[in-house]
């Protein structure tokens, strides 16, 4: 196996680590925007906390945390361990952007679905959430990009995502500058690929009008 | 109101859980796994894969000294090699949480480590040695180190006697980036590592020196679970057989043009 094929394989890792902690991020930010804006004062409270301790703690301290912490109950593997830290972490952060976006949808919109007849669920599902979801996604692309290249902290876990083989590299072959660089345009290349994407998602929703 | 106290009741029943997590930290054995392997069949061993010559990596491989001496040790074992990489800094950590069987990554047995893991005879020796930039002609003597800015890997055993030469510690996750920022001006006096790390990196272009000779000799070992002397002795035994055999000095011979563990320890200073 050639360098370069190591960090072509390297980079997959990052991406399924990145893909992984997207997807459980965005389900813990669903349920917990949800949990926050709800009427239940316990649901609110298990929300705040997770928000107020995931926000309030390093992600290094959460991803050694995972890796270290619990191995008496679950031996996580490095690479599970490094990909659900990441989720939990986003998702303090997606939870807020949903929350900020269903709150910002117009109080009028939700009064008038209710005066139509329809009760609160159908209200949240039909009404307010799709636009919500639309107002989210800059931000949620934002979100995305920075667990890209967050990912790379769970080198110090041992994966072998594109950072830690970037490292090793840099260790036989004396060139740490070079590496580094090259390492760089890797992730740019990444986030300008996903960039991209996410700006033919946005217009495709605009295009089509609702 | 009421949310702080909810917030502080949750730190306070995370914070029972973990101190009861503390100490049982039963190892994963089962009656069909010999030894309590992490995979079965394989002996699963740890390096930082940043250390050249010793442990690190060519064409996307890990490769190196400790990687063939591991490969033997398992052949002899009847166990498959299976190596892997984890950070210097978390890597007794990795071992006492169960997350592979060995560490054969150039790891001096000292006594502090002991009490964390079960260690091997030496599998060589190696020597603790001060390096400064080329064209540094102040430091000539560790006494010239009071003072000076010194690079070190944490949690390596250059650490504790680099503390006592100077105040001024610097620390790094690899030797390497370590020798690197001597050649820089103004950022480092010296590094302290391993002999044969240093003249390697001097092979590889490196603008450094060694000042006098080794401060003392280190004992690098294998290390594993504590509770798991069955594995120990069996690796110890596996270490004898290719150091009897011949094939310990074939892998010594390749990387290093002579016989790591043929050294003079009469007058040496044993590091522990």
């Amino acid at each position: 196996m050639s360098t370069y094929e190591g960090f072509l394989k390297a980079v997959l890792i990052t991406l399924e680590i990145t893909a992984i902690a997207v997807v459980l991020g965005t389900v813990f930010g669903i349920i917990f925007a949800l949990m926050k804006i709800s009427r239940s004062k316990i649901l609110q409270t298990i929300a705040n906390l997770y928000i107020t301790i995931i926000r309030g703690t390093p992600l290094i301290v959460q991803i050694m945390f995972l890796y270290f912490g619990i191995t008496s109950i679950v031996v996580l593997s490095n690479f599970w361990a490094g990909a659900i830290a990441l989720g939990i972490h986003n998702g303090a952060y997606i939870a807020e952007i949903f929350r900020g976006a269903i709150q910002g949808i117009d109080r009028g919109q939700r009064e008038a679905s209710l005066a139509l007849g329809m009760n609160r669920t159908q209200t949240m599902r039909r009404i307010v959430f799709p636009q919500a979801l639309r107002r989210a996604i800059p931000p949620l692309g934002n979100q995305f990009i920075i667990t890209l290249k967050d990912s790379s902290l769970v080198y110090l876990i041992g994966v072998s995502e594109l950072f830690g083989r970037a490292n090793r590299a840099a260790a036989s072959n004396f060139m740490q500058f070079e590496t580094f660089l090259v390492v760089g345009m890797y992730y740019l290349v990444l986030v300008l690929i996903f960039t991209w994407l996410l700006k033919l998602y946005e217009n495709k929703l605009n295009v089509d009008g609702s | 109101m009421g949310k702080w106290k909810s917030l502080l009741f949750v730190m306070m029943a995370a914070m029972l859980v973990l101190a009861a997590c503390g100490d049982d930290n039963k190892s994963t054995k089962d009656e069909d796994n010999e030894f309590g392997l992490v995979k079965k069949g394989k002996l699963t061993y740890a390096a930082s894969g940043v250390y050249k010559p010793f442990n690190f990596e060519e064409d996307g491989e890990l490769t190196g000294f400790d990687m063939e001496i591991g490969a033997a040790i398992a052949e002899k074992m009847g166990l498959e090699a299976n190596p892997v990489t984890n950070p210097f800094e978390t890597i007794l950590q990795g071992l006492v949480a169960n997350k592979y069987d060995a560490i054969i990554g150039s790891m001096a047995y000292t006594k502090k480590r002991a009490e964390q893991a079960a260690f091997t005879e030496p599998y060589y020796y190696s020597g603790g040695m001060i390096w400064v930039a080329k064209g540094n002609d102040e430091i000539k003597s560790p006494e010239d180190l009071k003072g000076k800015k010194i690079g070190v890997v944490s949690q390596s055993t250059y650490e504790e006697p680099a503390k006592t030469l100077s105040d001024d510690i610097q620390y790094y996750a690899s030797d390497v980036v370590a020798l690197q920022d001597l050649t820089i001006e103004n950022r480092l006096d010296a590094v302290i590592t391993a002999d044969i790390v240093g003249f390697e990196a001097i092979d590889n272009g490196f603008e450094i020196k060694e000042v006098g000779s080794p401060l003392w000799v280190e004992q690098p070992s294998i290390a594993v679970h504590k509770d798991n002397e069955e594995l120990r002795d069996a690796i110890d035994k596996a270490l004898q057989e290719i150091i009897d055999d011949g094939t310990y000095e074939e892998i010594s011979m390749k990387w290093f043009d002579r016989n790591l563990l043929d050294i003079d320890l009469e007058d040496a200073e044993l590091l522990e």
